[in-house]
C-alpha cells in the first residue's frame, strides 16, 4: 500500500513538475498584437491629400494588401510561422475618415525573445494558385474582388491615386497599381529584437508610399505612362516587380 | 460547525428547487399560452445550390438557412401584404425575368411617385457584404428588408400595419412557427419577417450555366472569338492578342462581377466634390470625397436589367460602352480607371487613351451577352407561388 501510495505521489510530483516545466518554457504561448500602418513621409496617409513627390504632387485613396507567412526568426535561425494569409486594407469603405486605418491583427505566438520578423508580400504561389471558392467565406482569400479571373490569381495590393504633373492639378494623371502573379511575390526578413510575452507591446509595420516609389536612390518618374499603371500583360510586371522589390525598403518594422 | 454546514446544504438544494419549479412553472405558462404550439416545429437546414466556382455562401449565424425560412420569406417577397393598400411587394421592383430589377429607369411606389434610383439586381445578393443598396446605407439583407415597407414613396407602410396583418393572416402565423418556432401569433415581429425575406434572397444564386460559367469551367467553345475578345479586355489580358485594355474588371471583379465596392464612374460632372446632384455614397459614409460614389453592381444578367446606372439614364449596353469610351465626365475623385480605357496615346502629357473602336465595344458587349443566365431566372424554387 505504502509502494502504491509513493507511486502515486511521485507520479503526481512529476506530472506537476512537466506542467511547471512547460509553462517556464518558450512552449508557452500568448497573443501578440500587429499594427499594420500607412504613411506618407512618416505622415499619417489621408485619402485624396496631396502630398509633394520629386517636382510634382501625388495623392492616394486606395491601398490595400495581402501580407503573408507572418513568421518570428529565432536566435538560433529557426522560424515560428504565425500566419499564413492575412487582408489588410487601410482604406476600407466603410472607415468613417479619410485619414488611413490602423489594421490591427492579434495572433498567437509561443513566448521568448526572437531576434526578427519574416513578411511575405503578397500571395504565396501555393495559395495563389488556389481561388476565392477553396475558402470559407470570411477568410482572406475568399474575399473575391481581390481574384484576378484573367491571370488565374491574386492581386496582391492595389495601390491607387494621381499624380499632378509640375504640381499643376490640370495635368492630372491616375495611377493605378495593381500587383500579381508569382512572379512578383516576395518575402522579406527585418532584424531587431522582438519580445513575445504577456503584455508586450504590439509589433508596429508601417508602410511609407513615399518610400516606395523612392527607388534605387531616385523618384520613379511618375511622368511616364509606362509607370503610372501595372501592365495588363502577365508577361510583363515591370512595374509591379520594381515597387514589390522596394517594399522592403519601405517598411518599417518596430516594437516600442 | 457539522450541523451548520447540514443546513446550508439543505437550504441550496432547496432554495434550488423552488428556483427551478418556478423556471419550469413560468415555461410551462408560456407554453400553455401559445396558439401555435400544437404545429410541429421541425427545422430543417436549406442547402444552398451555388456552381462549383463560386465562393461559399455567407450566412449570418442568427440567421441560419432553413427550408420553411426561405418558403416564409418566398412568400413574403412576393405578397403585397407588405404594402399599405396591398398592391405592391417586393417583387414589384424586383422581378425574376428580369433578374430582379424592374426594367424603369427609377423604382416607382404604391403612391405612383417615383424614387431617385434604379432598382438593384438581387442575383448573387447574399454575396454583397460590403453594403446594400447603391449607396451601402445598410450592411446586411435582414436590415435591407426593413426599409422599403416604411419609404414613404416604397411600400408606404409601417411594420406595425404589416404585423397585425400577418398575425391575423389565415396562413402566416403557421408559417412563422415553422421558420423560426414561435409560439404564439403574437411572437411574430418585423425583425423575423426581415429574416425570412434575407434567407430567401440568399438562395437568389447563380445556375453556373451561363455560356460565361461553362466557359469558366472548361468549354472552350461556348464563346465565339468575338465574345472571347470582349473577355480579353474585359479582364485586362488582351495585350498579347493586342487588344487594349477595356479596365472593367477592376470594379466588376470576381465570379459574381461585381466587386461590391464603390467608384465614381465619371457619369457627372462636379467641379468640386459637392456639386454632384447625387452625392451618392458621400452622405452614407461622412466622408465627403466618397460623393458621387456608388456600389458596382453585378454585370451577370446585365442583358436583362436595362436601364443602366443608379438613376437608369442609359437606355442600352451601347450607351454604356460609348460613356466608357468617352471617358466620362470628369470630377475631383472620378475614377482613374475610366480615364484608361484603350490604348496610351504616345506622346500625349498627360497621358490619354484612345478609348475602345466599334468593334471592341461590340465584342465586348456580345461578352456581356454570354453572362445571360435563364436557368437563373426559370428556376421554379424563385418564382411567385401566387402563381
Amino acid at each position: 500500500m505504502i509502494r502504491k501510495i509513493t507511486v502515486f505521489l511521485v507520479s503526481i510530483a512529476i506530472l506537476w513538475g512537466g506542467c511547471e516545466g512547460t509553462k517556464d518554457s518558450t512552449g508557452r504561448t500568448t497573443e501578440i498584437d500587429f499594427i499594420f500602418r500607412a504613411r506618407y513621409d512618416d505622415k499619417p496617409l489621408v485619402r485624396y491629400q496631396r502630398y509633394d513627390y520629386d517636382t510634382h504632387w501625388v495623392d492616394f485613396f486606395r491601398f490595400n494588401a495581402y501580407m503573408s507567412n507572418l513568421a518570428l526568426i529565432r536566435s538560433d535561425g529557426g522560424v515560428v510561422y504565425l500566419s499564413p494569409i492575412e487582408w489588410v486594407d487601410f482604406t476600407p469603405d466603410d472607415a468613417r475618415t479619410d485619414t488611413a486605418v490602423d489594421v490591427a491583427i492579434k495572433l498567437r505566438a509561443p513566448e521568448g525573445n526572437y531576434v526578427g520578423i519574416r513578411l511575405g508580400y503578397g500571395v504565396p504561389p501555393g495559395l495563389n494558385a488556389k481561388q476565392p471558392k477553396d475558402f470559407p467565406a470570411g477568410h482572406p482569400l475568399s474575399r473575391e474582388n481581390e481574384y484576378w479571373i484573367g491571370w488565374k490569381g491574386y492581386i496582391f495590393n492595389k495601390i491607387e491615386g494621381h499624380v499632378y504633373l509640375n504640381k499643376d492639378t490640370t495635368l492630372r494623371a491616375g495611377l493605378v497599381y495593381h500587383c500579381g502573379s508569382d512572379a512578383v511575390f516576395r518575402e522579406y526578413t527585418f532584424n531587431l529584437p522582438i519580445r513575445v510575452e504577456p503584455g508586450a507591446p504590439a509589433i508596429e509595420i508601417t508602410f511609407d508610399l513615399k518610400k516606395l516609389f523612392y527607388i534605387d536612390g531616385k523618384w520613379l518618374d511618375l511622368r511616364d505612362p509606362y509607370n503610372q499603371i501595372t501592365s495588363n500583360d502577365f508577361n510583363d510586371v515591370v512595374i509591379a516587380t520594381k515597387l514589390m522589390n522596394n517594399f522592403r525598403s519601405a517598411t518599417k518594422v518596430t516594437q516600442p | 460547525m457539522r450541523k451548520f454546514l447540514l443546513y446550508s446544504w439543505l437550504s441550496v438544494i432547496i432554495l434550488s428547487g423552488l428556483l427551478l419549479g418556478q423556471g419550469c412553472k413560468k415555461d410551462a405558462s408560456i407554453e400553455e399560452k401559445g396558439d401555435l404550439m400544437h404545429i410541429p416545429y421541425d427545422p430543417k437546414p436549406y442547402k444552398i445550390i451555388k456552381p462549383p466556382h463560386f465562393p461559399e455562401v455567407p450566412v449570418p449565424p442568427d440567421n441560419p438557412m432553413t427550408v420553411d425560412g426561405v418558403q416564409l420569406g418566398r412568400r413574403l417577397f412576393y405578397d403585397p401584404i407588405l404594402s399599405a393598400d396591398s398592391t405592391q411587394s417586393c417583387s414589384s421592383c424586383h422581378m425574376p425575368h428580369l433578374s430582379f430589377t424592374d426594367g424603369l429607369p427609377v423604382s416607382v411606389g404604391i403612391d405612383g411617385i417615383a424614387g431617385r434610383r434604379s432598382s438593384m439586381s438581387l442575383l448573387n445578393i447574399a454575396y454583397a457584404t460590403n453594403g446594400l443598396f447603391w449607396d451601402g446605407r445598410v450592411r446586411t439583407l435582414e436590415e435591407q428588408a426593413l426599409l422599403p415597407v416604411e419609404d414613404p414613396i416604397e411600400l408606404h407602410n409601417t411594420w406595425p400595419n404589416v404585423i397585425e396583418k400577418l398575425k391575423k393572416h389565415p396562413v402566416y402565423p403557421e408559417l412563422f412557427r415553422k421558420a423560426f418556432g414561435i409560439r404564439d401569433r403574437e411572437e411574430i415581429t418585423k425583425e423575423l419577417a426581415a429574416k425570412a425575406i434575407a434567407q430567401f434572397e440568399r438562395i437568389l444564386i447563380s445556375s453556373g450555366t451561363s455560356r460565361f460559367d461553362r466557359f469558366l469551367q472548361g468549354d472552350l467553345d461556348a464563346l465565339d472569338d468575338e465574345e472571347l475578345d470582349g473577355k480579353l479586355m474585359f479582364f485586362e489580358e488582351g495585350a498579347r492578342a493586342g487588344l487594349p485594355d477595356a479596365q472593367c474588371f477592376h470594379c466588376h471583379g470576381g465570379f459574381t462581377l461585381t466587386g461590391n465596392q464603390y467608384f465614381n464612374n465619371g457619369i457627372d460632372e462636379a467641379s468640386t466634390l459637392d456639386d454632384f446632384k447625387d452625392k451618392g455614397r458621400g452622405p452614407i459614409s461622412g466622408r465627403r470625397t466618397d460623393n458621387g460614389k456608388f456600389r458596382t453592381p453585378t454585370l451577370r444578367n446585365i442583358a436583362l436589367t436595362a436601364p443602366y446606372m443608379h438613376d437608369g439614364r442609359f437606355q442600352t449596353l451601347e450607351d454604356v460602352l460609348d460613356h466608357y469610351s468617352s471617358h466620362g465626365k470628369n470630377s475631383p475623385n472620378k475614377d482613374p480607371l475610366i480615364d484608361q480605357i484603350g490604348f496610351l496615346i504616345p506622346g500625349s502629357n498627360p497621358p490619354k487613351y484612345t478609348g475602345l473602336t466599334p468593334y471592341q465595344k461590340r465584342a465586348i458587349i456580345k461578352f456581356l451577352h454570354t453572362l445571360t443566365d435563364t436557368a437563373f431566372i426559370n428556376n421554379p424554387d424563385i418564382q411567385n407561388p401566387f402563381k
